[in-house]
């Protein structure tokens, strides 16, 4: 980790206008605007925690940033970067390329490409068996979650999820995802790819976090019309609150204060979010807001993957 | 609030309570992130025209080169700049652009070549928006001098062009006033030289508004030049020239959409003080004053006739 006497800061990737916002979270103030190629998306921590990449699918490169100040650290070309993640046991990158329908799996070392499936249309979130040997990337286009075996490099299975599946979260021996087009997540068993249960969260559930302690989930809904935050029951998936955000929700991050900055996409700002009390404060950045990372995450235990601890 | 942020909050709420109602109830949720950008498109394509139509109208009346009895023929060409600016043509432009683009990166990935943008091939550009802006302009500009001129410069194109040059009542309103499949052209012309240095950034919509708003300016019915600015942006004196009479077809000047330099550099500038009356003395009148349909009919046909003259002269003929 480097110096850490710089302030902490948020760092908020705006797929609008090729930009990234640094914010300080103590004065919740932008302190810097750094400039990417055209559309950061998502971000993926580097496995000695020094460096952050961040996605730029139609700019095709890896933006690389100082995780604990937003300081930029050049940038290496790869194609059409969407979410991207470390396995658990860092030895593979894995990239979702939404536009030209990829997951590419490069090596964790050098980046140098070990296989590409191309296995629906528009792959766009995924993450991992906390053994490494399994991906699971959801096909925003066909309706279907595929999963991979990260030891043969083969597809193991292709499923029909729903309508629009979007977050993907593994989450003790399930497979979570967002179903954009119906409102909810569903639980998948990661061995066969079935549908075992679908739980009602918010009309387009787009993404998917576990909180730090692993006590609550939490699905952002970006509409139509009202969006949301719901927290739900990690274990029994029952929605426990909903709380009203504007502006079309999309990733976040918590800060160790419990708040939860929330990018607002279609609002060009960021909420950061009281869960006790539901109140919540905004602070403008760029355009269409994406993925937050926070650098208090650098202090967290545990391995960051696909935007989340393991 | 800075106006940039007010079109985007404007286009969130069209996003949210408008565009994204629709798309989950046809199941068209994955086009979510894009239908934002689309909404930007329509909320700056509607500011755009009406700072046209407020800063070009008092100025036509205040100082018009000509006055009109009636302006009969100005009504189509206000479908035109609804239709290009703010309705469906630039979403459908959009959406094919991205698909064509996207199976042409595709293409070139699986090859083992990832397309550039232009700050990927000049890397001291990236921390230098404003002036990566500056040259994607310059480059795109000088790209569409070069489109404009061959359109003059080939029969069967200038026969889709002539509907842009029989407007005898030009006005602002005349700027997209354009064959489709001339349209189409442009657009293909545009998606090549998008692939060889990127798509331009869009940190800075206001400014493409602003060159936006340049074109139009430059068909209004004003009596007004720039002066000692002439050679810096293309002015209403300065492609009304384009317009003239005497320039429709092969014999033209002053191809420049935006910036004057690149007639400057190729030697078909004319600085001359004068104001010219415009149309094409040879189209027929359906392009001039015809309806909508019309006028892409006989564009059409002129098009399928210029195509089989050049075809008989192996391929090349020159505009009438």
């Amino acid at each position: 980790m480097a110096d850490s006497g710089a302030p902490p800061v948020a760092i908020v990737l705006n797929s609008g206008e090729g930009t990234v916002s640094v914010i300080d979270t103590v004065t919740r103030q932008v302190i810097r605007t750094e400039p990417a190629y055209r559309e950061p998306s998502h971000w993926a921590l580097t496995p000695d925690r020094q460096r952050l990449l961040v996605a730029d699918a139609s700019g095709n490169a890896l933006f690389i940033y100082d995780p604990s100040t937003g300081a930029p650290m050049g940038h290496k070309r790869i194609a059409d970067p969407y979410q991207i993640g470390y396995t658990p046991n860092n030895r593979y990158f894995v990239v979702n390329a939404l536009r030209l329908d990829f997951v590419d799996v490069y090596d964790g070392a050098d980046f140098s490409l070990v296989k590409r499936f191309k296995p629906g249309r528009w792959p766009s979130h995924l993450d991992f068996s906390p053994d490494s040997r399994w991906s699971f990337n959801s096909m925003q286009n066909s309706d279907t979650l595929c999963s991979f075996d990260l030891v043969n490099m083969t597809q193991r299975w292709s499923v029909k999820v729903g309508t629009t599946p979007a977050g993907v979260l593994w989450l003790n021996g399930r497979v979570i995802v967002c179903l954009m087009g119906e409102g909810g997540i569903v639980e998948v068993d990661p061995i066969r790819g079935g549908i075992t249960h679908f739980q009602k969260t918010g009309d387009g559930a787009h993404n998917i976090f576990l909180d730090e302690r692993r006590h609550i989930l939490y699905v952002s809904n970006r509409g139509p019309g009202q969006t949301s935050l719901t927290a739900l029951d990690p274990v029994t998936l029952q929605p426990v609150r909903t709380y009203p955000i504007p502006g079309g929700p999309d990733d976040i991050a918590i800060d160790p204060e419990g708040n939860i900055w929330i990018a607002q996409r279609f609002a060009e700002s960021v909420a950061v979010l009281d869960p006790q009390t539901g109140e919540y404060s905004t602070i403008p950045v760029g355009r269409s807001p994406h993925g937050i990372f926070l650098s208090s995450m650098l202090r967290q235990q545990g391995q960051v993957t696909a935007e989340r601890l393991l | 609030m800075s106006l940039d942020r007010l079109f985007s909050i404007i286009a969130g709420y069209m996003e949210q309570w408008v565009v994204v109602p629709v798309l989950f109830r046809f199941h068209w949720m994955a086009w979510d992130d894009l239908a934002f950008d689309w909404c930007l498109i329509c909320v700056y394509g509607l500011f755009a025209v009406f700072v046209t139509y407020a800063v070009c109208l008092p100025l036509e009346y205040w100082r018009p080169v000509e006055r009109w009895p009636n302006k009969k023929a100005v009504a189509v060409d206000v479908f035109y700049t609804l239709l290009n600016r703010v309705g469906v043509v630039p979403i459908v432009t959009f959406v094919l652009f991205y698909q064509a683009q996207t199976w042409t990166t595709g293409f070139l990935v699986e090859r083992g070549y990832i397309p550039p943008t232009l700050e990927s091939l000049v890397p001291f550009l990236l921390d230098r928006p404003l002036l990566t802006f500056l040259i994607y302009a310059l480059i795109l500009d000088c790209a569409d001098y070069w489109r404009h001129r061959l359109s003059h410069s080939f029969r069967w194109w200038y026969a889709l062009h002539a509907l842009h040059h029989a407007q005898r009542q030009m006005s602002f309103w005349s700027d997209d006033r354009n064959h489709l499949l001339d349209d189409t052209i442009s657009f293909l012309w545009f998606f090549v030289i998008g692939l060889i240095i990127g798509i331009p950034p869009l940190q800075f919509p206001l400014l493409v508004l602003g060159l936006k708003f340049v074109e139009s300016l430059s068909h209004a019915n004003i009596r007004l030049s720039f002066g000692p600015l002439e050679w810096l942006f293309v002015s209403p004196r300065f492609h009304r020239f384009h317009h003239g009479l005497r320039a429709a077809g092969r014999h033209s000047c002053n191809y420049a959409s935006v910036f004057p330099v690149w007639d400057i550099l190729f030697r078909t500038a004319d600085f001359r003080d004068e104001y010219l009356p415009t149309g094409d003395a040879k189209a027929p009148e359906a392009l001039a004053t015809g309806g909508y349909m019309a006028q892409q009919a006989t564009g059409l046909k002129l098009f399928w006739q210029a195509l089989g003259k050049s075809w008989a002269s192996l391929g090349i003929g020159r505009a009438a």
